[in-house]
């Protein structure tokens, strides 16, 4: 039921603007689909990072699983200086590719997971808002041609310019707030969305009960449920 | 060559190596080599948890704050533990309750389930307001309802304690002289976690449980002097992450140890550690994990029930 976790090389740890790019030697490894998650801990783990981290791959090919790190605490902080890592995953239910027009909307660290879906989406209309410059850097791993918008600015804004005249399927990934107005107007619009959601989790497979998210009007597990939730399902 | 096999309150097991409460669900992620599998605590009516943050990371071990979610019995009766029934594992069924006529009422359904082995009483659960924990700490109620529950099932009653508690020793002789049949030490610690950059309580529900290899001495301890104190056979936990860990609670006196917050970070470690014991009991010429329960204690203070 569960994939067996794998101790991987890290082929490479580069900046990318406010954020870390860390490839991995995949190895053979299932990378699964976007927005499915991986639990990812230093190998060695050492006492102050002791839980793994979930994270979407940022792409995956023939060689490396590649992931965008935003660095924030011990846990990301060894990862980027691990020389290798811990693999668990693929994890959780990915987006589901629909038929018709995309348009992908990331926030933050939420664009990190977009690069793949746009590899699999091309001619996908991509939206990125970023809170600096240096944060919005790691656009350019996402899509030469996306529209970036740095705060106070918000990404929702060029997506309310761009719905009403669009059908097909919003993809997006971002903070709460974010993915609660992205829900908000895809619904005022009727058009499909799915949401990559985030929680805080320690194990990745329904074990922690950790990873609580209002999901059906109820706190349910999100590395059961999702990441990725119908938008009509999340109260983002 | 040694082997696991494992008696405890009378029901043969493959290995001493079961999941604390709450920390696996063997639905989602089978069962993960665990010898019996222990379910999360189920009570009366569904319980949908706390508001997250719900878990947090701390030297060695996580604060958790779940709050006993759970899908209240009768959806539990009828439809997971038939499901678990398939998985082929003997199951330990952990009930919980705000009063002692819930307790048993959840006894009495699941202990009848023909794959439920034994039940155990949760009176140590730290993430809800009363019941419980309130019950777990205090001697005359911990007997109450043991005695309460003994005789709604016929399988084996434990009773899984709360370190957070003056004296682990008048807790367990409590639910000994109620009837348990054995105990299961320790629940979480009673712990919180502050958010350094607001400095408010990290988790939704305030405080929460501590769990990982921080709370591993005060466990061993726990389960040393219940051991002592009773006599019980022991379902022991507390940091558990390998071999060398398990023979430290089997020498404290344990007879089954539970493996917990170190299944989130590793689904591997049942077997790796089932591996490990039995290439460490062949080198110490023992013939079980039962030739090293309770070898810590002196020769003469311990008189074994199990």
């Amino acid at each position: 039921m569960l994939p067996r976790s794998r101790s991987l090389a890290v082929l490479g740890v580069e900046p990318a603007g406010a954020y870390t790019l860390l490839r991995l030697r995949r190895d053979g490894i299932d990378a699964g689909v976007p927005g499915q998650f991986f639990m990812l801990a230093a190998d060695p783990a050492p006492a102050d990072a002791y839980l793994p981290r979930p994270i979407s791959a940022a792409w995956a090919d023939e060689e490396e699983l590649a992931f965008l790190l935003d660095i924030r605490g011990p846990g990301t902080r060894t990862l980027a200086a691990a020389r290798a890592v811990n693999v668990l995953g693929p994890l959780g239910h990915g987006f589901d590719i629909a038929p018709g027009p995309a348009l992908l909307v990331g926030g933050g660290i939420g664009a990190a997971i977009l690069p793949w879906l746009v590899r699999l989406l091309p001619g996908a209309g991509v939206l990125l808002g970023f809170r600096t410059e240096a944060h919005a850097v790691c656009a350019g791993f996402v899509d030469p041609d996306a529209t970036v918008v740095i705060e106070p600015e918000l990404v929702t804004e060029p997506l309310a310019r761009l719905l009403p005249t669009f059908e097909g399927t919003v993809y997006a990934c971002g903070p709460d707030g974010m993915l609660g107005a992205v829900a908000a107007l895809a619904a005022e619009h009727g058009v499909a969305c799915q949401l990559a959601m985030e929680a805080a989790m320690a194990c990745g497979f329904g074990a922690c009960y950790g990873c609580a998210v209002k999901i059906d009007g109820r706190w349910k597990r999100l590395c059961v449920e999702g990441p990725v939730v119908e938008a009509s399902r999340a109260v983002a | 060559m040694p082997s696991l096999e494992t008696t405890f309150c009378g029901v043969r097991l493959e290995s001493p190596f079961v999941n604390g409460s709450g920390t696996l669900d063997a639905l989602v992620s089978g069962t993960l080599g665990v010898a019996a599998f222990v379910t999360k605590t189920v009570t009366l009516h569904p319980r949908e948890g706390n508001p997250p943050p719900r878990i947090a990371e701390t030297p060695s071990g996580m604060v958790n704050s779940i709050g006993l979610a759970n899908p209240g019995l009768e959806r539990f009766a009828e439809d997971d533990l038939p499901r678990l029934a398939e998985l082929g594992v003997p199951i330990i069924a952990s009930v919980g309750g705000w009063s002692p006529d819930e307790y048993a009422t959840a006894v009495a359904r699941v202990g009848a389930h023909p794959a439920v082995v034994a039940v155990e009483l949760n009176v140590s659960c730290p993430n809800v307001e009363s019941g419980c924990i309130s019950i777990g700490t205090d001697p005359g109620e911990t007997r109450a309802l043991v005695e309460r529950c003994r005789d709604e099932t016929d399988v084996p009653v434990l009773a899984k304690l709360s370190p957070s508690v003056t004296e682990i020793e008048a807790i367990a002789t409590a639910a000994a002289e109620g009837g348990a049949d054995g105990l299961v030490l320790i629940n979480t610690l009673r712990g919180i976690a502050i958010d350094r950059t607001t400095l408010r309580p990290l988790l939704g529900g305030g405080g929460g449980g501590l769990s990982g290899p921080a709370i591993k001495p005060v466990a061993l301890h726990a389960v040393y002097h219940a051991r002592a104190a009773t006599g019980l056979p022991i379902v022991g936990m507390g940091g558990v992450a390998g071999a060398a860990d398990a023979s430290e609670f089997l020498a404290a006196g344990a007879t089954l140890v539970g493996i917990g917050t170190a299944l989130f970070g590793d689904p591997g470690v049942v077997e790796r550690t089932s591996a490990e014991l039995l290439a460490d009991l062949e080198r110490r010429g023992a013939n079980g994990p039962g030739e090293l329960v309770a070898v810590a204690h002196p020769p003469t203070s311990t008189s074994s029930r199990a």
